[in-house]
């Protein structure tokens, strides 16, 4: 029941459904299923190492300096970008070719920006394990909506599908229809 | 009789099962909810119409269902609503959830839950609150007297004073389709029989809430739970027209049945939890994913048991 | 071969960046819930990607890929600044309303990816031709979205009421964003392929 309930907490609070953080980068990974996995996976360290970045920046950042929020944002996720890039050229060469491209994608869109935003707006959130639980909760609620367009990835694209709304208009649709039945859990 | 026919007379099962729920909801509250019946069946007539047509195709028999889909989002409503609510729910239900997934052949989400889940999330206040069954309504239902639902007292209070007499002849407040619990219990039966509607989707259904009301109770008696859930939250309607939706559930009646018993675990518990009304439709929706994931499992194991066959029909001829 | 004056136009009719090229969709969605937020939006959008772009193609292309996407997304975030300011002066309540989806937008992937692998290639006339018409491309979505969108959910145009008799509240949501945005989408390719045939 536990499990239940979290998976539906995870379904209230997340990033696609409710906020449709990252919805294009959802469209990007669901093409195979190995690319979504990588994708889906990368977010996830990123959104949960950018918490970490960003408890850091949120205490140093007053007054004025709250203008530049972004900018330390973009910093702190510059520097896990580099890193993982790095990491990766360490551990195997071969690796950092396959898995280089996801970490593009990965890196610089609204699913890691959004939750490291949403992380400083919710006051609830103040030591630094509650912006790394935060930050793996959202992590981890786009893997769940990434399992969703995959599951239905075929479908959406057959040609069974009107020529015009095959592809992304479908699965938009399908979104917005999955994010009506989240909506009335909230 | 070719399967062909068998398809057709499906949806007449179903219509026929529906029409009787509107029957009594006609006894209730009048000629307003046979106009309501009437003007959801066209709409969804209409729009499928024209969507087949934008599509190309012939019209044939079998998308006739979407008469079936009309009625059962009538049915859904309460009897004092608005008439354009309903048919702009419709209207959304056939066209947006689901001919622009290609029509019957690529059915993704039940029509009737997108179309119900349409109408709560826009006009929620309106769609919630129900006439008493005693009275019959105007036409315009203007001087209806309004309140929640049995279904709003049962999750906030866990406990309802109601007979069992009125609970089977639907003589409460709730949506004008789904408080005839005898009547529904016979259309269930008639369309399992029928095998109009998924029979493993069905007993899942039905096992994960027996489960659930067993093992955590809403009331402080099982039985009660047992029989106050069962009778309200649009429950019974939900699992026969929603859940068991033959184009939605699995085909395979073993993993149907975990479909419905998923669904049925998760309403109950956003029910225990949250004290909503009326999850089961909302979560059919969140729940099409493991359905297509499953209906994805089946055909890869079709396809290969019938790779196998294949194999050894080979090997045999070679031999 | 396409002709020069197609190229620059693609961004708004053939390569439209948010119906064709599925870039930037999230503001898109969440933040079109009236014509006056789109408008704000459009303004933020359009000065930021404009600016940053522009900067950013004066980065050196020597630099390796990811120094260089991290270069553009600062250049972008520091003009940012007085950009909000700007917009909070003329909108004040639409950027209370679009939240954090307005720093977003200075992160968008028209800055960051569009930016790296099809602007950079480019001479600086064509550079200016093509990111205005990407620009106008995703500005006339934002605001027939945000139009739309505020005449099906509360009857009102840039709070104008416009005499609509039934409104559907679930418009001004989040799904609806997505439900809406999606035919859009589709009813923008049935135009575009009837277009496309027509030409041959």
């Amino acid at each position: 029941m536990f499990l239940i309930v979290s998976f539906l907490s995870q379904l209230a609070g997340n990033l696609i459904f409710t906020q449709a953080l990252g919805t294009s980068t959802v469209f990007i990974s669901a093409k195979n299923k190995r690319s979504f996995m990588g994708v889906a996976f990368i977010i996830c360290i990123f959104t949960t190492f950018g918490s970490m970045g960003a408890y850091f920046a949120d205490r140093l950042l007053n007054g004025y300096f709250e203008n530049f929020r972004l900018f330390a944002y973009v910093i702190i996720t510059g520097i896990i970008y580099l890193s993982s890039l790095f990491i990766l050229w360490c551990i195997s060469k071969r690796l950092y070719g396959r898995l280089k491209k996801y970490i593009h994608i990965a890196s610089f869109n609204c699913a890691v920006m959004g939750t490291l935003y949403m992380i400083s707006e919710n006051p609830e959130n103040t030591g630094i394990s509650d912006y790394l639980l935060y930050g793996l909760q959202s992590g981890l609620g786009f893997i769940i909506a990434s399992v969703f367009v995959a599951t239905a990835y075929k479908r959406l694209n057959c040609a069974k599908v009107p020529s015009s709304f095959r592809g992304m208009p479908a699965m938009l649709v399908y979104l917005g229809i999955i994010s009506m039945a989240v909506w009335t859990l909230k | 009789m070719n399967i062909q026919k068998k398809r057709t007379l499906s949806w007449v099962d179903i219509i026929l099962t529906l029409a009787s729920l509107e029957v009594m909801a006609y006894f209730y509250y009048g000629v307003r909810t046979l106009i309501m019946a009437g003007l959801c069946m066209a709409v969804s007539f209409v729009c499928d119409w024209i969507a087949v047509w934008f599509m190309k195709k012939k019209y044939v028999p079998d998308d006739l269902m979407s008469l079936a889909d009309g009625l059962a989002i009538a049915l859904m409503m309460p009897a004092s609503i608005d008439f354009r609510i309903p048919m702009i729910s419709c209207a959304f239900a056939v066209l947006v959830g689901k001919n622009l997934f290609g029509g019957r052949k690529n059915i993704i989400f039940s029509p009737c839950a997108v179309g119900y889940l349409f109408a709560l999330t826009s006009w929620g206040n309106k769609i919630l609150m129900y006439p008493s069954p005693d009275k019959k309504l105007e036409i315009s239902a203007e001087n209806a007297v309004l309140s929640h639902s049995l279904s709003y007292d049962f999750n906030n209070a866990g406990n309802i004073s109601i007979s069992d007499f009125d609970l089977l002849i639907g003589n409460f407040r709730g949506a004008m389709g789904t408080v005839s619990i005898l009547l529904l219990i016979v259309s269930a039966f008639v369309l399992l029989f029928r095998k109009a509607v998924s029979a493993g989707a069905f007993t899942g259904v039905i096992a994960g809430m027996v489960f659930m009301a067993f093992i955590v109770p809403v009331s402080e008696s099982r039985s009660e739970s047992l029989k106050y859930i069962m009778a309200t939250n649009m429950f019974l309607f939900s699992s026969v027209y929603i859940v068991s939706d033959k184009r939605v559930a699995p085909l395979n009646n073993y993993y149907a049945f975990f479909y419905g018993l998923f669904t049925a675990v998760t309403a109950y518990i956003i029910i225990l939890t949250t004290a909503k009304e009326n999850m089961i439709p909302a979560v059919s929706v969140i729940m099409t994913p493991v359905a297509l994931l499953f209906k994805s499992i089946q055909l890869k194991a079709d396809k290969y048991a019938s790779e196998e066959k294949k194999g050894e029909i080979n090997e045999k001829q070679n031999y | 071969m396409k002709s020069m004056k197609n190229r620059i136009t693609d961004g708004l009719l053939r390569d439209n960046t948010v119906l064709s090229a599925g870039m930037i969709i999230s503001p898109a969605i969440i933040c079109t819930t009236s014509f006056r937020d789109s408008l704000a939006l459009v303004y933020a959008f359009s000065v930021i990607t404009f600016f940053a772009d522009i900067i950013a193609y004066l980065i050196p292309k020597k630099l390796p890929y990811a120094v260089r996407v991290i270069w553009t997304s600062a250049i972008s975030s520091l003009l940012y600044v007085p950009v909000r300011e700007l917009t909070m002066m003329i909108y004040p309540e639409s950027v209370e309303r679009i939240g954090i989806y307005f720093p977003l937008i200075a992160v968008n992937s028209l800055i960051v990816y569009q930016t790296q692998h099809r602007f950079l290639n480019l001479d600086f006339r064509e550079l200016i031709g093509n990111l205005v018409f990407y620009i106008l491309g995703f500005d006339i979505v934002v605001l027939v979205c945000g139009a739309l969108r505020e005449l099906i959910a509360y009857g009102t145009v840039n709070n104008k009421v416009m005499n609509i008799s039934m409104t559907v509240s679930g418009a001004g949501l989040p799904f609806g964003g997505f439900i809406i945005l999606g035919i859009i989408c589709g009813i923008y390719r049935k135009i575009r392929s009837l277009l496309s045939s027509g030409e041959d």
